[in-house]
């Protein structure tokens, strides 16, 4: 090597001791890497949106991961990646991984491999899964959002969705651009078939954290309005930029450290409640002899408010959440809506003080006793779910039924 | 806590007898190797002679292209361990070749992977959290094939001695299968290469058998899986291979707190149980005893599919979706590390190993929900072999 052809200065050993690494290294969430996982049809802007980020000036290592995931669950030799602070986004080959298995164990390949390729590539600050264009994020995201136990080195930070203003409602109506979602025709087979469309563009929008509402320059103001509305209505949850050529003002709570999965701040469950109004039946029923459909007929938001719970109440407030999400049933209640949750979140206040903080993605679900921790909002219990056939009277009838 | 002594160190200059200082040579130290001077001097002098040591060490054509290094075989045996490079994390190595890959019969019916290593029924994305409940003659064919498991399990179980190779209980497991004409449901799942998995000491789990001879003081774990009217059934036991291994009170200790836990875990099984619950007990059982549970790998459902729904982790705290109900099949199979619960993976993607090479042992049934508890489909016989040991007399 060239190096040996001059003598080098030795060094002190002082200047170089590196700090000490503590023996335990089981307190994983000091060095959790946040994904966030990215979605949107092509042409809404997500490879532009990803090199805007990879030129930004933000002082961080961000690996973005350009995933092909199909219906198929061999991803790991679609995977590429490229890396933030090199001005050229290079995607390089993927990691090969060990047993493609996933059934006995319990981790998705697609996690083991992105671990695997921290371990030798080093840690990044952050990383962006880029999904296809009609991934449904709601078959990624629980694949992503790991058991505190497991002490993974990665931790699900959130969904960012981007759509296209001038395709968007286009999409939801009629399904555009949703052509080959095979996936999706399967699930709808199993319903009745006449019911309002279900697309793509309505799952990615009812599970996104963050909504990037793209090519805002293409439409007037009053068609960005009812495109934002729209989506709205869908996902009342979620966070809504509009933004031109997928630049997005600040990248800290839009892309980055969302901690969609980890919290459940009051603000995100009261904006969700003030969405309300649009929902009832009358005012959809209403909705559909106007014109100016802003009101989705497919999915929507609904917040259960109800009172704090006595501790006694707990277990049957989960009974409940189970049999909503596990067994799609409804429980203690004469009228069974078909009906399918995509998300929840919810704030439940206990009488002892202490507040339940509930997460859930599809049929997945977690439920944790923060002590204290109430704020003066919480004098009423919150439980938001965006879904499929969701009538908030009938859930709530259900809710406060199975508590009693 | 204990600390290292620190000897005096020699500087590595040629004919010095100096003790080193705290400098040292910057090119060995990104090399990650420690080489002390007493000073720049003494080092100078020795350049010419040192920088030899660099050359063997750093060809950076190394770092691109891993040389394809494969130890020469044994002259008397043949044998060879084809990852000499890797960092073992303990004294156990393969040693290959692998055996030729056993024939099947072409009347015994194989399940869809057999052919080309695709499990191509388990992979369908939609329904895939689905748990499924078994009809009334569809639990017979569970039982069915669970009871010649067992049967093979303990013929397989028999033949663990010291001075056999795992290669040899693969060819017992493998032919115990075809008199049952049954399928050996590992033989070319994804791919592996097998009809067992043995996995001694270390090995956490999916162990490949080859020619290494078990050792008194070894203790090995046989997972047998058979496909036998269009069922899965699935159990493991961990055995000890000689009087060395249940007369060492770490080993009983592993050896019967897996067991424990997976007693324990059952001992749970009822309608409306919920499949997150298992792992919050076998967690608690092991730390009781000082031992790590593995968390990479977990319970599954299994009928006409290997590995299906519910997933049972067997840590706890986890958010696994579902609640037992009449007629499900599913599997506990908790595995135990003396140390830590981190795995790594041997190159050749199937052994999983402990990180700190400590030992580990396992457990598992095939459980069938009933009306009201469980029955153990995989359960022993009066004559199976293994069984709990008591825990040796300490002198301390």
């Amino acid at each position: 090597m060239d190096s040996d052809d001059e003598i080098p200065e030795l060094i002190h050993q002082e200047d170089q001791i590196p700090d000490l690494i503590p023996a335990a290294q089981d307190d994983p969430s000091l060095s959790k890497v946040p994904i966030t996982i990215v979605t949107g049809y092509l042409g809404a802007g997500k490879t532009t949106l990803l090199n805007y980020i990879l030129t930004e000036q933000h002082g961080k290592k961000i690996a973005v991961i350009l995933n092909e995931f199909g219906d198929s669950i061999d991803i790991e030799k679609q995977l590429t990646v490229s890396d933030a602070n090199t001005t050229e986004a290079k995607p390089i080959p993927f990691v090969p991984l060990a047993n493609g298995c996933i059934c006995c164990s319990v981790k998705d390949v697609g996690v083991a491999a992105i671990e695997n390729l921290m371990e030798q590539r080093g840690k990044f600050d952050y990383i962006l899964l880029e999904t296809t264009g009609l991934a449904d994020p709601g078959n990624i995201a629980p694949l992503f959002w790991l058991d505190d136990g497991l002490g993974s080195s990665i931790f699900l930070d959130g969904i960012v969705t981007l759509v296209d203003a001038k395709n968007v409602i286009k999409s939801l109506d009629e399904g555009f651009g949703d052509e080959n979602a095979t996936e999706l025709k399967e699930q709808a087979g199993g319903h009745d078939g006449h019911g309002p469309l279900l697309t793509t563009a309505h799952l990615q929008i009812s599970h996104a954290d963050v909504i990037i509402v793209n090519k805002a320059d293409l439409v007037s103001e009053e068609e960005l309005q009812t495109v934002v509305d729209r989506i709205r209505s869908i996902n009342g949850l979620a966070r809504i930029e509009t933004t031109t050529r997928s630049r997005v003002k600040q990248l800290e709570g839009w892309l980055l450290d969302l901690h969609a999965y980890d919290h459940v701040q009051d603000a995100d469950l009261q904006f969700a409640s003030k969405g309300h109004s649009h929902l009832d039946p009358v005012s959809r029923l209403f909705a559909n002899t106007t014109s100016s459909l802003t009101i989705d007929q497919t999915i929507s938001t609904i917040t259960i408010n109800f009172p704090p719970l006595e501790t006694e109440q707990v277990d049957k407030f989960d009974q409940f959440l189970r049999s909503m999400l596990w067994e799609e049933t409804l429980p203690a209640t004469s009228t069974q809506p078909s009906f399918e949750i995509h998300r929840l979140k919810g704030r439940v206040p206990l009488h002892n003080g202490n507040i339940l903080l509930v997460q859930g993605v599809r049929n997945v679900y977690e439920m944790n006793e923060q002590k204290g921790g109430q704020s003066p909002a919480d004098d009423q219990a919150k439980l938001v779910l965006i879904g499929r056939g969701l009538d908030e009277p009938i859930f709530r009838e259900s809710l406060l039924a199975a508590l009693s | 806590m204990a600390t290292n002594g620190t000897a005096p160190r020699k500087c590595m200059g040629k004919d010095c007898e100096n003790e080193a200082g705290a400098l040292q040579c910057p090119n060995c130290q990104k090399l990650g190797k420690d080489s002390f001077f007493c000073s720049q001097d003494c080092f100078k002098r020795s350049w010419a002679e040192h920088k030899k040591l660099h050359k063997s060490q750093s060809n950076i054509l190394d770092k691109i292209f891993t040389p394809k290094v494969v130890s020469h075989p044994d002259p008397a045996t043949g044998h060879f361990n084809p990852f000499p490079t890797f960092p073992f994390t303990g004294s156990l190595r393969p040693v290959y070749p692998l055996s030729a890959k056993r024939e099947v019969p072409s009347h015994i019916k194989l399940p869809d992977y057999a052919k080309d290593g695709i499990p191509r029924s388990e992979q369908v994305f939609v329904n895939r959290n689905k748990i499924s409940v078994l009809s009334a003659k569809e639990i017979e064919g569970m039982r069915k094939v669970c009871r010649l498991a067992r049967e093979v399990l303990d013929i397989a179980a028999r033949a663990a001695k010291p001075g056999v190779t795992t290669d040899y209980i693969d060819e017992v497991v493998h032919k115990a299968c075809m008199e049952r004409d049954s399928y050996p449901s590992p033989l070319n799942y994804c791919h592996f290469p097998k009809s067992v998995c043995t996995s001694p000491n270390e090995v956490i789990c999916h162990g490949i058998p080859d020619q290494r001879v078990l050792q008194d003081g070894d203790i090995l774990n046989i997972d047998v899986t058979l496909y036998h009217g269009g069922f899965h059934g699935d159990l493991n036991e961990t055995y000890y291979i000689g009087e060395k291994a249940s007369s060492n009170p770490d080993t009983v200790r592993v050896v019967e707190t897996a067991r424990e836990c997976l007693d324990q875990a059952i001992q749970m099984v009822k309608p409306g149980v919920l499949f997150r619950d298992f792992g919050n007990v076998i967690e608690k059982h092991a730390k009781s005893r000082g031992c790590g549970v593995i968390k990479t790998y977990c319970g599954h459902g299994i009928n006409q599919l290997f590995h299906c729904a519910p997933n049972v982790p067997h840590y706890a705290k986890n958010k696994a979706v579902g609640t037992a109900k009449p007629g499900v099949c599913f599997t506990i199979e908790p595995m135990i590390s003396l140390g830590t619960h981190k795995d790594k993976t041997w190159p050749d993607d199937w052994t999983s190993v402990t990180q700190d090479g400590s030992l580990t042992a396992q457990f598992e049934h095939t459980l069938l929900v009933t009306e009201d508890g469980v029955e153990i489909l995989t359960a022993r016989l009066p004559d199976s072999p293994g069984g709990a040991v008591p825990m040796p007399e300490t002198t301390t």
